[in-house]
């Protein structure tokens, strides 16, 4: 293969940004699915950087971690809309300020 | 200070009137009866073991350097340092014999006039304590027990002071005794807490072995603080007030505690302390001033009274104020000769005007008295005999121990207190014979209006005994036989008064001098410039004034005619100082009592609720501030736990990447 046209810097920009707009979306937004998406993007912007640095130094761990990650980040996406589903059925309602139970 | 030994005599002599006073406290509803004569023979037992002991108590033995006189009696050692024990030598034995012998006399009177009050048998168990609490007193060979002794009869006096309890000027006089003793007290403790500061002990051996190494200073705050314990409880201006007040009291309280014995106790610790006392001449000034000018005013108020029994009590308060002055100047056997004498006359006075007090059904005001001479003629010989003897008319004995004071007073080289002594005498001898003239001379005054006597309050003239007779039953039946246990004790202290003073003839090898002769200091002193018969003279010559005053007011054929009249005239015309007793009362009132209330009302209405309450609830508002401030963290709210969640993680990872130098 050529060396890499893209420097790395450009590829931890990228994942940084991936990351913060992910972080902005888990604490503005009201809705648990979205919030769920949210942390969704915190973990492939993980992946991202994992990508880039294995591909940077040469290194097969790195392409072996995503592979991980993904596996985590689908399971746990699976019990988080498990759990949404069993809160906001009694709540019947989709706003994660509602369930404020733990209020004082 | 005294020879030491076991005299098991003492102490049953001290402990028998307390063994009575608890079987009478105990057994009173059973003994009822029999509680008078139980009493009265367990101080008759007393006074018996202490002439067992008068051999005992006039001992003398020269022993390593160190004169001991008298009987000691150790009892046991708290600490190294306090050791507790008795003590009779010549002055304790004097106070002992009459403290047992008059007070025996006196038990004996009020089985007679206490009869047929429902509270007899705590009356006699009062009267034990009392005399219980005198000996501590008198015995104790150490301060801390003169002081424990000195509360106790304080406690004695509030008890019968206050024993018609129902009467609330008797327990407001109750009251108001116990309460300027206790000023007394703090005084005397103050004064305990000075010597143990100096000589490392309590007891008046310690205490006196070293007057000499006393710091000058500390040597007149002591006496000052001793001083002022003796002026509140022999009623010393200022803290005299008490003492008329105190006549609420049964007379026969009244004779024992107020006129014999509880109020010289001053007089006795001023002559037991005579080491500390010679040492420090500004001490001896003070004290000899205030006991002459007391003596002063008591005679000036005693003028003015109307109540037979507060003219006895003035009486008693000029009397102390003599005694006072004598063993201030430094004249100690002097003062202590006017105690023995004054014991015995004034007991005498108080009991035969309890008999006319029991005879007129408690009319204690002397406007409603008059023409007694006949009706009760054994009272007018008691009574007169009583006059005679503490105008100091020669041969009676209060002259012998009037004369003594006096030309003490000169010989110690006061002579202002000399003349002090002597106008005070022609003073004493006017109103105790206007006191004989009213009651006894021209024609009977009961049946006249009170107003025309010129009585603004006649409803409190003496109703002291009418309460207790609320509770008696008949009265005739009761009368005949309890005439007898008054007059006796009345009839047996006529002698004395008339003819103890000669045991003080004779100046220094009189039988008095020599009893003493060991007990007290006795400096040289310059020839004064007036000899004692001289004085005696200078004395009699005053008296006789007093009493031709007395005479021409109140004794002449016209004044007995026009006795209501006259009466009324200087009741009405009586200046208000006279009558307010030089507002003392009111000053008092102002100073003190006006002050803690104001003190007590601010206490209790704005430093109680705003302070010390305040201080509590702002600790919990500021509990409850803290709470509210920690809990607003807990929004419940998903989103914001997130953040901060995100907003650590981003601290920590700025420390590594920024101060810390990155991760390496």
């Amino acid at each position: 293969m050529n060396a890499m046209t893209v420097p790395l810097a450009n590829y931890i920009a990228l994942s940084a940004v991936i990351f913060f707009i992910g972080v902005a979306g888990v604490i503005v937004r009201r809705n648990p699915l979205i919030m769920l998406m949210s942390i969704e993007l915190m973990f492939n912007a993980a992946n991202l950087l994992f990508a880039a640095f294995a591909r940077a130094w040469l290194h097969n761990a790195g392409h072996i971690f995503v592979f991980l990650v993904i596996t985590v980040a689908a399971a746990e996406a699976a019990i988080g809309l498990a759990i949404v589903v069993t809160v906001f059925r009694s709540a019947k309602t989709v706003d994660v300020d509602d369930v404020a139970l733990m209020k004082g | 200070m005294g020879v030491d030994g076991y005299y098991p005599t003492l102490i049953a002599l001290w402990l028998l009137p307390l063994a009575g006073a608890i079987l009478n406290w105990t057994f009173g509803p059973q003994l009822r009866r029999t509680a008078g004569p139980l009493a009265s023979g367990v101080i008759g037992a007393s006074f018996v073991a202490t002439l067992w002991l008068w051999r005992d108590a006039t001992q003398h033995l020269a022993s390593g350097g160190v004169d001991l006189v008298g009987a000691h009696q150790a009892l046991f050692s708290w600490i190294p340092g306090f050791d507790f024990g008795l003590l009779l030598d010549p002055l304790a034995l004097l106070w002992t014999l009459i403290i047992t012998g008059v007070g025996f006399l006196i038990h004996v009177y009020s089985i007679g006039y206490m009869d047929g009050d429902t509270a007899f048998a705590r009356f006699f168990a009062y009267m034990n304590f009392f005399v219980f609490a005198m000996l501590t007193l008198v015995l104790s060979d150490n301060f801390v027990g003169l002081l424990v002794g000195w509360g106790l009869v304080g406690l004695a006096s509030y008890f019968l002071i206050g024993f018609w309890f129902f009467k609330p000027t008797a327990v407001a006089a109750a009251r108001k005794a116990f309460v300027i003793n206790v000023v007394g007290d703090v005084g005397i403790m103050f004064a305990i807490f000075a010597i143990f500061a100096s000589v490392h002990s309590l007891s008046f051996a310690d205490a006196f072995a070293y007057a000499d190494s006393y710091a000058t200073p500390w040597l007149f705050v002591i006496c000052l603080c001793l001083f002022i314990g003796a002026a509140a409880k022999s009623a010393q201006i200022p803290l005299h007030t008490w003492l008329p007040d105190a006549m609420e009291g049964p007379t026969p309280v009244s004779a024992l505690i107020h006129a014999a014995t509880m109020v010289t106790a001053g007089v006795y610790l001023v002559a037991r302390c005579a080491p500390l006392w010679s040492q420090n001449g500004n001490a001896q000034v003070l004290v000899g001033t205030i006991g002459g000018l007391t003596a002063l005013l008591g005679a000036i108020l005693g003028c003015a009274q109307w109540d037979i029994k507060r003219i006895l009590a003035y009486s008693t308060m000029s009397q102390i104020g003599y005694m006072i002055m004598g063993v201030g100047v430094g004249a100690y056997e002097g003062g202590v000769a006017h105690f023995f004498t004054h014991a015995f006359f004034k007991a005498q006075l108080f009991l035969a005007s309890g008999l006319v007090i029991h005879a007129l059904h408690d009319e204690q005001d002397v406007r409603r008295m008059g023409g007694l001479l006949k009706k009760l003629p054994f009272a007018f010989v008691a009574i007169a005999t009583g006059v005679l003897a503490i105008c100091g008319i020669p041969g009676f004995s209060g002259f012998f121990s009037k004369d003594q004071v006096i030309s003490g007073a000169l010989a110690h080289g006061y002579p202002w207190l000399y003349t002090l002594g002597i106008v005070t005498a022609g003073i004493t001898a006017y109103y105790m014979c206007r006191l004989l003239f009213v009651t006894f001379l021209g024609s009977y005054r009961g049946q006249v209006d009170p107003s025309d006597l010129g009585m603004r309050h006649p409803e409190l003239a003496g109703t002291s005994h009418s309460a207790g007779a609320m509770a008696q039953d008949s009265h005739e039946e009761h009368a005949a036989n309890a005439e007898w246990f008054m007059i006796v004790p009345v009839a047996i202290l006529i002698p004395f008064s008339v003819f103890i003073g000669w045991i003080m003839l004779g100046g220094e090898s009189s039988p008095w001098a020599r009893f003493f002769a060991e007990q007290f200091p006795h400096p040289a002193l310059p020839q004064p410039p007036v000899s004692e018969g001289l004085t005696g003279l200078i004395t009699f010559a005053v008296v006789l004034v007093g009493i031709g005053i007395a005479y021409v007011r109140y004794a002449t054929a016209n004044a007995q005619q026009n006795a209501v009249e006259r009466l009324r005239s200087e009741s009405i015309h009586m200046p208000g100082i006279l009558t307010n007793a030089f507002y003392f009362d009111a000053a008092l009132d102002l100073l003190f009592v006006r002050t803690s209330e104001a003190l007590g009302r601010f206490f209790g209405r704005y430093l109680d609720p705003h302070v010390l309450d305040g201080a509590v609830r702002e600790t919990v508002i500021s509990a409850q501030w803290l709470g509210a401030l920690t809990r607003s963290f807990q929004t419940g709210l998903v989103r914001s736990y997130a953040f901060i969640l995100v907003f650590g993680a981003a601290c920590f990872i700025a420390y590594y990447a920024i101060v810390a130098g990155g991760v390496r």
